[in-house]
């Protein structure tokens, strides 16, 4: 359901997400200070760090919400650091948010539709009254993701009564309506339980197998754990860490990011953050 | 996403009030350099004008910059006081001040504003929760604004009917400074006006009140945050609206002597031209903004005749709205936030 | 049928035009406080087509619709570069520079009106009223009918969500502008006479609260706003500024009580057929 399988038995590794010597000022405050990293094709990667890091804002650049000062985006090797929000979707970005932005008074079908957008091009689509059609292709995909993804809702229900783990399961599903080569999702686990937790991880398994390239902002490190075999890890603005994620908790520097100082070895970062 | 729902942050501090008298100080220069005493008694009307549009404006621009709230009632307030001196004062309820009988007539009229503005208040603010914040529940208060604007404007057409009326003032002294002959109370209005403001900005500056409005127009959440009681300080800006319409419609009753249920309709509509050319959300702009307009309105009045004055100010609005929504004198923007 | 009942009805028709118009935009979170300007310049556009140029009534109101819909369509780019307090300012004042030019235009009869030839039958009326009406809810059916909603909800998330805002936007105020145009060339035909004094700003806030007291978020709620608005006064027949009165309290309360219109998403939710079958099948077993 998520494009076409790719890569499948290519020996070359290609990089889907490359952020280079990226920069961003908000007045005197250096927001991001010379990021860079690549997230290969394919790869699930996990974006860590304390609170006011700088991840949301990292995510912020990255889907064009913000304009970066210096340095340069790449998607799939095309450069995106002056595409507009929007015209980076059609590229194949797609995010969601940290905290649940589903449109109030649409129904939970109608919030998954409206991420069909930028696959529904020219006036025909845009002028076809998919309210009005109970067997439209576009609904008909809708709901196929929604039960891939394990909603087990009304279609029709307003998403304002829905419990928090499906609205936040429904907003990751509408993310990948536009068929995006890269999904970034800002703290998908937060506020969910552990069965939900496990549910989401296992499913973002699914569609990164299909060839999706997955970055997520998570403090929930045993959900990180679970999904993400890359980790980079930002404290301040800066790139603090890149490698593998079980690599993570022993590293020096993200321990004192953590913690504050070098001396206590007790705590995990997963216990802090 | 980041605070992009921010609110307003107005301005209170330098260069404002050095703007505002340097922009008296340059029309005076200008009108007596030019046009010798003919314009410059037409500049002093118009300064005169100006303070009430300053005033109004002020009170406009107080309630967006801390609220977010464009609020309709405010020339009705100002209609309000005019109109309940005049029927207070004409009844005869008041013959037992005598010659003060004039002056405890307004002192009512801005009361009753005050009160009213209080009732706008009760059945916005008070009752407003938003559930989502989209863009047409941000219009809530707007709309409960137009709807007391109806109320307040036809219950004044029912008591006191649709004509024209005439407040009686018992003094008509002039002044006369060099060759330029001033009334006095056009004198008092002007000093009444700059008082209220001043007023105004003394309680923003330097009372706890005043640091919790600016806290509230800076972030309303960073306000609950910090422990400001919201649903305290909302009241206070509609008693200063509700005083601040309420002396501007008495200086207006006591100028120009003719009180209607419309005069606020054009007061009303220039005092938001000159918040919108001075910066909405900033004091000092609202206040350069009044005396400008105000100035504007006689000279062309002098020199193109009445009949454009519609067209020409509110077509200025539209174009500074959209190629200059800081205003003319800088200051703050607001409206990045929703209605 | 009566004159007292056609006239009435002729009424509701332009109103719900007039409603509709407005409502587009607001469905996209756009308020526009300048509805009256708009109904002037179908009013007037068609006042001049039939009238000055003499060309026939069929060909006139289409025309004064297009009009109205690309001053729509060209005020729309620098307009909606604004929001919040600034739109609506900025729609207010072009409400009111439409009307302060027509008052001293003297082509356009200036203050002293304007005489518009052919009366058009109320069937006429009718019909416009339910196409449009009809034209409406099949928008909000469509896909930018779903987007447009979106914004109204969401517009930074909407952003993200790769549609483009703006051009929705400008589509949604270059429609309204049709309706709204083809509402005031109908009131001039209707009525025979045009004047720039009747299309005044309490005409374009009236219009706005039909939508926003009827409820913006379907196409139920500039129905039901312009039905109550339109008829309720005629039923209790107080006249002049009392009815007024009656009307700003009923806006206070409703903005107290319900203050997302009369007619929400979610009513229309509870009261669709099927909502109201699956409850009762529910119900059953």
């Amino acid at each position: 359901m998520v494009g076409a399988p790719r890569g499948g038995g290519e020996l070359i590794v290609t990089t889907a997400l490359s952020v280079t010597n990226v920069t961003k000022r908000f007045g005197g405050l250096t927001v991001a200070d010379n990021v860079s990293f690549d997230v290969p094709q394919g790869a699930r990667m996990a974006l860590i760090g304390p609170n006011g890091a700088g991840k949301t804002t990292l995510f912020n650049l990255i889907s064009g919400v913000h304009k970066i000062d210096a340095g340069s985006i790449t998607l799939d090797g095309k450069e995106i650091k002056d595409l507009a929000p929007r015209t980076r979707v059609h590229a194949g970005l797609s995010r969601s948010f940290q905290n649940i932005r589903l449109m109030p008074h649409l129904s939970v079908i109608e919030n998954i539709m409206l991420g069909q957008h930028t696959q529904a091009s020219g006036l025909g689509a845009l002028l076809q009254p998919i309210a009005w059609q109970r067997k439209s292709i576009w609904r008909e995909r809708a709901i196929e993701s929604m039960h891939s993804a394990g909603i087990k809702v009304d279609p029709d229900a307003s998403v304002g009564g829905l419990p928090y783990g499906v609205r936040k399961k429904i907003e990751v599903v509408r993310a990948l309506m536009s068929r995006p080569r890269l999904l970034m999702l800002d703290e998908p686990a937060a506020g969910l339980n552990p069965r939900e937790t496990a549910e989401l991880s296992a499913f973002l398994k699914a569609v990164a197998w299909e060839g999706l390239t997955l970055l997520v902002v998570e403090h929930d490190m045993s959900f990180v754990n679970d999904l993400c075999e890359h980790t980079v890890v930002l404290n301040f603005g800066r790139l603090i860490y890149n490698g593998p994620t079980a690599g993570v908790h022993v590293d020096p520097q993200v321990r004192e990011a953590y913690l504050g100082t070098r001396k206590s070895d007790k705590k995990e970062p997963s216990h802090v953050a | 996403m980041t605070d992009t729902g921010s609110l307003a942050k107005p301005r209170f501090t330098l260069p404002g009030p050095a703007i505002a008298a340097l922009v008296v100080v340059v029309l005076i220069g200008i009108a007596i350099a030019i046009g010798g005493q003919v314009i410059a008694r037409q500049v002093v009307s118009g300064l005169m004008l100006g303070a009430i549009y300053m005033t109004v404006a002020v009170a406009f621009t107080l309630t967006i910059g801390v609220l977010n709230f464009l609020n309709f009632t405010i020339p009705t307030l100002f209609m309000l006081t005019g109109m309940v001196a005049w029927g207070v004062l004409s009844q005869g309820y008041l013959s037992f001040a005598g010659n003060a009988a004039w002056l405890l007539a307004l002192f009512i009229g801005v009361a009753v504003a005050v009160v009213a503005s209080l009732i706008v208040e009760r059945f916005t603010f008070r009752y407003l929760k938003m559930k989502h914040g989209d863009s047409t529940e941000h219009a809530i208060p707007l709309v409960s604004s137009l709807g007391f604007l109806l109320i307040f404007e036809n219950l004044v057409l029912i008591a006191f009917g649709s004509d024209s009326q005439r407040f009686k003032v018992p003094f008509n002294a002039d002044l006369r400074i060099g060759n330029i002959v001033l009334g006095v109370p056009q004198i008092a209005s002007c000093i009444v006006a700059v008082a209220a403001v001043a007023a105004l900005t003394y309680i923003l500056k330097r009372t706890k009140i005043g640091r919790a409005l600016r806290t509230i127009a800076e972030n309303p959440d960073t306000a609950l945050l910090l422990g400001v009681d919201v649903s305290r300080v909302v009241p206070v800006v509609f008693i200063l609206t509700g005083v601040l319409a309420g002396v501007a419609g008495a200086l207006f009753t006591v100028n120009y002597g003719d009180v209607s249920a419309f005069m606020g309709d054009n007061v009303g509509t220039k005092a938001i031209a000159a918040m919108v050319l001075g910066g909405i959300g900033s004091i000092w702009g609202a206040i350069a903004g009044g005396i400008v307009v105000g100035v504007a309105e006689t000279l062309s009045i002098q020199y193109f005749g009445g009949n454009s004055v519609q067209m020409t100010v509110w077509g200025l609005v539209l174009v500074i709205i959209i190629l200059r929504p800081k205003g003319l004198f800088g200051g703050s923007a607001v409206g990045k936030g929703k209605m | 049928m009566s004159g007292y009942l056609a006239g009435t009805l002729a009424i509701l028709c332009i109103n719900l035009i007039f409603a509709y118009g407005i409502f587009v935009s607001a469905a996209a979170g756009q308020i526009n406080l300048g509805g009256a300007g708009f109904q002037a310049i179908g009013a007037y556009a068609t006042g001049f087509i039939a009238g000055t140029l003499g060309l026939p009534v069929w060909f006139s109101i289409p025309a004064a619709a297009t009009i109205s819909a690309f001053i729509g369509f060209l005020i729309a780019f620098p307009v909606l570069r604004t929001r919040g307090v600034y739109l609506v300012l900025a729609t207010f004042a072009f409400g009111e520079v439409v009307s302060g030019f027509l008052l001293h235009t003297d082509t356009f009869g200036g203050a002293m009106g304007m005489v518009v030839p052919v009366h058009i039958e109320l069937w006429v009326l009718m019909l416009c009223a339910i196409v449009v009406t009809l034209l409406t809810f099949y928008l909000m059916a469509t896909r930018l009918g779903l987007a447009m909603r979106s914004i109204n909800d969401d517009e930074e998330a909407t952003v993200v969500i790769g549609v483009n805002v703006r051009a929705v936007q400008v589509a949604a105020f270059t429609i309204g502008g049709a309706f709204t145009g083809l509402s005031g060339a109908l009131y001039a035909h209707n009525y025979g006479f045009v004047e720039a004094q009747y299309f005044n700003a309490l005409l374009s806030i009236y219009v706005l609260l039909f939508v926003l007291i009827g409820g913006a978020q379907t196409a139920w709620g500039p129905l039901a706003g312009s039905l109550f608005f339109t008829v309720l006064p005629e039923l209790f027949r107080v006249g002049g500024a009392w009815r007024y009165v009656i009307f700003g309290v009923l806006i206070v309360l409703m903005m107290v009580i319900r203050p997302e219109g009369m007619v929400t998403r979610d009513l229309v939710r509870k009261l669709s057929p099927r909502q109201w079958w699956a409850r009762r099948a529910a119900v059953g077993s």
